[in-house]
């Protein structure tokens, strides 16, 4: 029996010691910094069942973020957008994106769109009491191109960019700081969305003194330092995160004091929560559609806000594809889809149908443009135009393995309203990784996809994907008119907003209503439902689900 | 016993040395771009062949493994592509988690596991035994994600007895113990019984009864323990494999455990957060075969001996 105790204990000690391990490490996953202005977080606490107190607003996400630090990462905006302030922020005024000014207290544009004089807020301090200043965004600016990992392009916009990130230069020559509050920020050339850009998640202004004595930052959040309405106080790996109010933020102070994330990867179990109480906020788009429908769309029809998840899902047609190439059956293509349908039978009527390339609630979005009816015996017409018999056209649709039971059904519909032209569409899945990689030899005959907006600018996605060959190769689209690219990537230089606009409608028809380089189909509305606790939540403008947790208002 | 003890040992080295270049080489035949996975749709070319670079894969797959297991030899497993962290922290962290569920889905598994199956074997086609033979054929052949969210909508959602996910609270492990150790009592408590059965029925147990034992003396000490020997070796799998990770249950109760992070490395092609949890659920098993031989020696001395 002593042998069996012996081995028992032997074993114990082993699991307990592995166990140590991540205990004795516990700062590099999961760190807590002094909480201010708001009580003190319980470290790895229950956040799932956290009970409700005043100020909280406790949240879920599917997955953990992998950084802070938007010079890491281009996705995960949460954290910087709440934790950092920007010189402009785009925010949903009335209903509309508007740029508005955040730390920038006033600015002028030269004549010629290149130079840009910005005026800093005074009196800003971060959250460790450090003063904001001009060289700070300056700062911010060399930072990205200095690490040269994500989020550098609105940086490399700048004079002596490109230099700087190839390690040819010491500081950014673009950017001259005349004293605390002043600065002029030179352009290689024009660019009319660049306010715009400056309001993305991934121009936070980070404090260049805290900056050189850290080393955790983006990971710990004691090292997470930004002027803010919000600190990060704790950060547990795959378990949650907390946020909480910073009383040294110069802003008006916001009803949500304390913010609890937590890390709920079973779509099943966010909702259980939701309707236990157990969350004040849940993102119904992290929810099947089912679900939303039986259990939300009446039960909580008066707590639903919604607003367009500004992007773009579109079905790309390989333009250098054997069949896909005549355009003529692309456009039977874009005929025989019911997009209406679609958004009736999949998504309830919770998306909007899109004609074009710039998406639904993005600056320069044309409701006028006409698009591709749904007309299935005009699509069989084209094809036979074209010399096509039944079923002489084949190709495959490329799907992502880990896209959601929607977007699967998506390409099902798609398969099927195909097969009653005749054109023969298998729908193949790929592993995410073999998918990404496929797209991106350009050699994919057809996928459907979503375009989130960094940005309330169209150059954001017409330059995305038809700013160049490089950039329609990538995206398997293979457009090959280069003249018309050329047009595509000059829009964004365009200072005269009328004339920009006007180009890029101009661009669009071109684009779709001639070549049908693209099959445009919806934008999703992205949905919340707030829970008792909560008065109201206007959704932050953008194609990410992020939101500012300012926007929130307790009851 | 010590000396069969190191010896396994000495192989566990060579497995886990084997399944590390079998995992490591796997990861770098199947097709795709993990850096393209990582970097997600907004990355351009330019900074994809930057982290290729940086990441070290563009160097060649030998020099790739080399480095690999002399960080590996000195505990660094690299860092996490989707979770940016060492992977020998994410994994200690995650094994916490894991333990606690573990013990506790462990513990139901075999404590409802024997009662049921020596009431089931001493009452042998009786009601009880039939009632516990059905519950236990319930328990085999329910899938886990049913017992969880079965459990997690009556007692968490309707009853609010217990929490419905997460947490550091011994409380928030009750249901998910359960889903995770529902099929395993199932299997422990049929074992039980057939192995008890066959052992009441030897001569030695009518000797022990003829000595005047009393039934209960009889059957917990010269019949169960004899019918704990197969029973022990499969206890002590389902240890390892508990102890492995449990993916479903983790996923659905949102415990940050190892089965979890196993998902997590999978879904976003994390290489080395994916070869440190392979490595450590191998290393796991390992220990738990360990433990079965040993535990198997000790309740049958000859097999100690032979050893």
């Amino acid at each position: 029996m002593k042998k069996v105790f012996g081995t028992i204990t032997a074993l114990a000690l082993t699991a307990s010691l592995l166990a140590g391990c991540g205990g004795a490490s516990g700062n590099s996953t999961g760190s807590t910094a002094p909480a201010q202005g708001a009580a003190e977080s319980t470290a790895a606490a229950a956040p799932a069942a956290v009970a409700a107190e005043d100020g909280l607003v406790r949240t879920a996400v599917l997955y953990d973020i992998s950084t802070m630090d938007v010079a890491e990462t281009s996705d995960n905006y949460l954290i910087p957008m709440n934790v950092f302030d920007r010189l402009f922020e785009t925010r949903n005024v009335g209903g509309t994106a508007e740029v508005v000014k955040s730390l920038c207290e006033d600015y002028t544009v030269s004549e010629d769109g290149l130079t840009y004089d910005f005026t800093i807020k005074s009196g800003v301090v971060f959250s460790n009491g450090s003063e904001l200043t001009a060289s700070d965004v300056k700062y911010t600016f060399e930072r990205l191109l200095r690490i040269n990992h994500e989020n550098t392009d609105i940086a490399r916009e700048v004079v002596g960019g490109e230099a700087l990130a190839n390690g040819e230069a010491d500081s950014l020559e673009g950017i001259s700081v005349k004293d605390d509050t002043h600065l002029t920020v030179t352009l290689e050339k024009p660019n009319a969305g660049f306010l715009a850009e400056l309001s993305s998640a991934a121009m936070g202004i980070v404090d260049a003194e805290t900056m050189e004595k850290v080393s955790g930052f983006g990971k710990e959040p004691a090292d997470t330092i930004g002027s803010g309405p919000y600190i990060v106080t704790e950060w547990v790996a795959n378990d949650h995160y907390t946020l909480v109010y910073n009383d040294k933020y110069w802003g008006a102070e916001p009803s949500v004091k304390k913010l609890i994330v937590s890390i709920v990867p079973d779509a099943n179990t966010q909702n259980l929560m939701f309707q236990n109480g157990e969350l004040d906020l849940i993102d119904l788009q992290n929810l099947d559609s089912a679900i939303v429908q039986s259990s939300y769309a009446e039960a909580y029809k008066d707590q639903i806000v919604s607003t367009p998840k500004v992007g773009m899902t579109y079905l790309v047609l390989n333009n250098a594809h054997e069949y896909l190439k005549d355009v003529n059956v692309r456009k039977a293509i874009g005929m025989a889809i019911n997009v209406d349908v679609l958004i009736d039978n999949l998504y309830s009527g919770n998306a909007v149908r899109e004609n074009g390339i710039i998406p639904t609630g993005c600056w320069g979005h044309n409701d006028s443009l006409e698009g591709m009816k749904y007309d299935p015996a005009a699509a069989k017409e084209l094809l036979a135009k074209s010399g096509y018999t039944d079923g002489q056209i084949t190709f495959e649709l490329a799907l992502d393995s880990s896209a959601n039971s929607t977007i699967q059904l998506v390409y099902e519909s798609i398969r099927q309203s195909l097969n009653e032209i005749g054109i023969k569409a298998e729908v193949k899945s790929y592993d995410q990784s073999v998918w990404l990689d496929l797209r991106k030899s350009g050699e994919m005959d057809s996928f459907v996809a979503r375009w989130g907006m960094d940005y309330n600018d169209p150059a954001n996605i017409m330059a995305t994907f038809f700013g160049g060959e490089s950039q329609t190769k990538s995206r398997s689209i293979n457009y090959p008119d280069t003249e018309t690219m050329a047009r595509v990537a000059a829009a964004s230089s365009i200072v005269d907003d009328a004339e920009r606009m006007t180009e890029y409608q101009n661009l669009e028809k071109k684009l779709i209503g001639e070549d049908a380089a693209w099959i445009p189909l919806y934008t999703e509305l992205h949905q919340y439902c707030i829970g008792s606790r909560v008065a109201s939540f206007t959704p932050q403008w953008a194609g990410f689900s992020d939101f500012y947790a300012s926007d929130v208002v307790l009851k | 016993m010590t000396r069969s003890i190191l010896q396994r040992l000495i192989q566990a080295v060579g497995v886990l040395l084997g399944v590390a270049l079998l995992i490591f080489f796997m990861l770098r035949i199947v097709p795709g771009n993990p850096i393209l996975t990582l970097m997600g749709e907004h990355a351009d070319q330019a900074t994809i062949d930057r982290m290729t670079a940086e990441l070290g894969l563009d160097q060649p797959p030998l020099t790739q493994f080399i480095r690999y297991v002399a960080g590996a030899v000195r505990g660094d497993f690299g860092t996490s592509y989707t979770l940016g962290r060492p992977v020998s922290s994410l994994i200690g962290a995650a094994f916490g988690n894991t333990l606690k569920l573990a013990i506790m889905a462990a513990l139901f598994a075999w404590i409802v596991g024997i009662v049921c199956g020596v009431i089931a074997a001493v009452k042998k086609n009786g009601i009880p035994d039939r009632i516990f033979m059905g519950l236990s054929l319930f328990g085999v052949s329910m899938p886990v994600f049913m017992v969880a969210m079965i459990l997690q909508y009556v007692f968490a959602f309707y009853l609010h007895w217990l929490p419905i996910s997460g947490g550091d609270n011994w409380k928030c492990y009750i249901l998910p113990a359960i889903a995770l150790g529902w099929n395993s009592a199932g299997s422990v408590s049929r074992l039980v019984r057939s192995t008890l059965i066959e052992i009441l029925g030897e001569d030695y147990i009518d000797t022990a009864r003829a000595k005047g034992r009393g039934r209960m003396g009889v059957i917990v000490l010269h019949a169960l323990r004899n019918a704990m020997l197969p029973v022990v070796t499969m206890m002590a799998i389902q240890l390892s494999s508990l102890l492995s990770g449990a993916v479903i249950t983790e996923t659905i109760f949102s415990i940050n455990g190892i089965g979890r992070l196993a998902v997590q490395a999978i879904n976003g092609r994390d290489i080395p957060l994916l070869q440190g949890t392979a490595l450590f659920s191998t290393f796991v098993v390992i220990l738990g075969s360990l433990l079965a031989d040993s535990l198997y020696g000790v309740l049958d001395p000859r097999t100690g001996k032979e050893a």
